[in-house]
């Protein structure tokens, strides 16, 4: 894979190519390593993952004119949110001091406060002041009218936590589809 | 009977001649540059016309007897290869007019690059822990570098690349028999 991403040194580099000029079986198994790569950035690129991006990832698709529809949430705020047909991104900023957390925890709870999911020790710098998250599009898209809260934690070694921020978003089904799950 | 015959003897017999011999180092040779073209061209079509370049470089070339050494045989493609490659990228126009010259001459079958179950991928990735998945998708989405992927996480491109190896061999693994 390092050779396929060009992450290799020119003299290892070269190596690996003298020896796929005379190694099939290789050449099968950089084959198949393309057929990832080639899947991988499909996937990355659908919007359908649900995931922690970098502002640098979220500037390269709004330069690629994707649709990117982004909600910039205060700590502990509410907001009213929803999602159009076309649509390709979908991302939450959730603004939060991170500078005293080892590990975050990102969960995300339903309306009666009951945790649905956990994104376990996501990354995050430091100093970064804010996590942005991109739901998947396919899934908000087929979301019903609901409102989920995120929740941000640190984490202590000992698996204590504490609530660094709140985040509640009412989501407002726009696109025409069963009333609930 | 030519299958079984060195890169060496294929080459000399071309010198002497041999058509089938041709043939063969065109199917040889053919998928192996194709490889080298994907990844240094990135685009499947461009790959393939650097297929027919360098085997017709390289058929002349032997023919001609310009190839001093048989046994190097294999450095003369892969040379021939990057010629081609830095060329192909300073002037696309010239590429059109060789293809338009020789049309569908020495084109090789070229071993099919395997289709994978995308759904099935999805679901692989999605098991992945964050930060995993965070650099495979940071990778993938526009080949951006270890560099970059480790400054928004805040860790060495070492540990980077670490994070990438142990994820694409996990997905490796859930992909199963199709990987």
């Amino acid at each position: 894979m390092d050779y396929w991403l060009g992450a290799l040194p020119a003299a290892d580099e070269d190596s690996v190519e003298q020896h796929l000029m005379v190694c099939d079986e290789c050449g099968d198994r950089l084959r198949d390593i393309i057929a990832l790569a080639d899947s991988l950035r499909m996937l990355a690129r659908s919007g359908s993952l649900q995931v922690i991006i970098s502002d640098q990832l979220l500037e390269r698709a709004t330069a690629t004119g994707l649709r990117i529809r982004a909600y910039a949430v205060r700590r502990n705020e509410s907001i009213q949110c929803t999602v159009a047909a076309d649509d390709d991104l979908l991302v939450a900023r959730l603004a939060v001091d991170v500078s005293a957390a080892s590990r975050i925890d990102l969960s995300w709870c339903d309306s009666g406060g009951v945790e649905r999911q956990r994104m376990a020790d996501i990354p995050v710098r430091a100093d970064a002041g804010s996590v942005l998250c991109q739901q998947s599009i396919t899934w908000a898209k087929a979301s019903p009218t609901s409102t989920m809260t995120a929740r941000l934690l640190a984490v202590d070694e000992h698996g204590g936590e504490q609530l660094l921020g709140e985040y509640t978003f009412h989501h407002t089904r726009t696109i025409p589809g069963p009333a609930g799950w | 009977m030519y299958v079984e015959l060195s890169d060496a003897d294929i080459a000399r017999r071309i010198v002497d001649g041999d058509r089938e011999a041709e043939a063969e180092l065109c199917r040889r040779m053919g998928p192996r540059i194709r490889l080298y073209g994907l990844r240094h061209l990135r685009s499947p079509s461009a790959s393939d016309d650097l297929v027919q370049r360098v085997l017709l470089q390289v058929l002349e070339s032997l023919r001609g007897a310009r190839l001093r050494d048989p046994e190097k045989l294999v450095n003369f493609v892969l040379g021939t290869c990057r010629m081609i490659v830095l060329d192909l990228r300073r002037s696309a126009h010239r590429q059109e007019e060789l293809l338009a010259r020789f049309g569908d001459l020495l084109v090789p079958e070229s071993a099919p690059v395997p289709a994978l179950d995308d759904q099935q991928l999805a679901r692989c990735v999605q098991t992945l822990k964050e930060r995993e998945r965070s650099v495979v998708v940071m990778t993938f989405y526009d080949d951006q570098t270890a560099a970059e992927t480790a400054r928004f996480l805040g860790i060495s491109e070492a540990n980077v690349r670490v994070i990438r190896h142990r994820a694409i061999r996990q997905l490796r693994g859930c992909m199963g028999a199709t990987l």
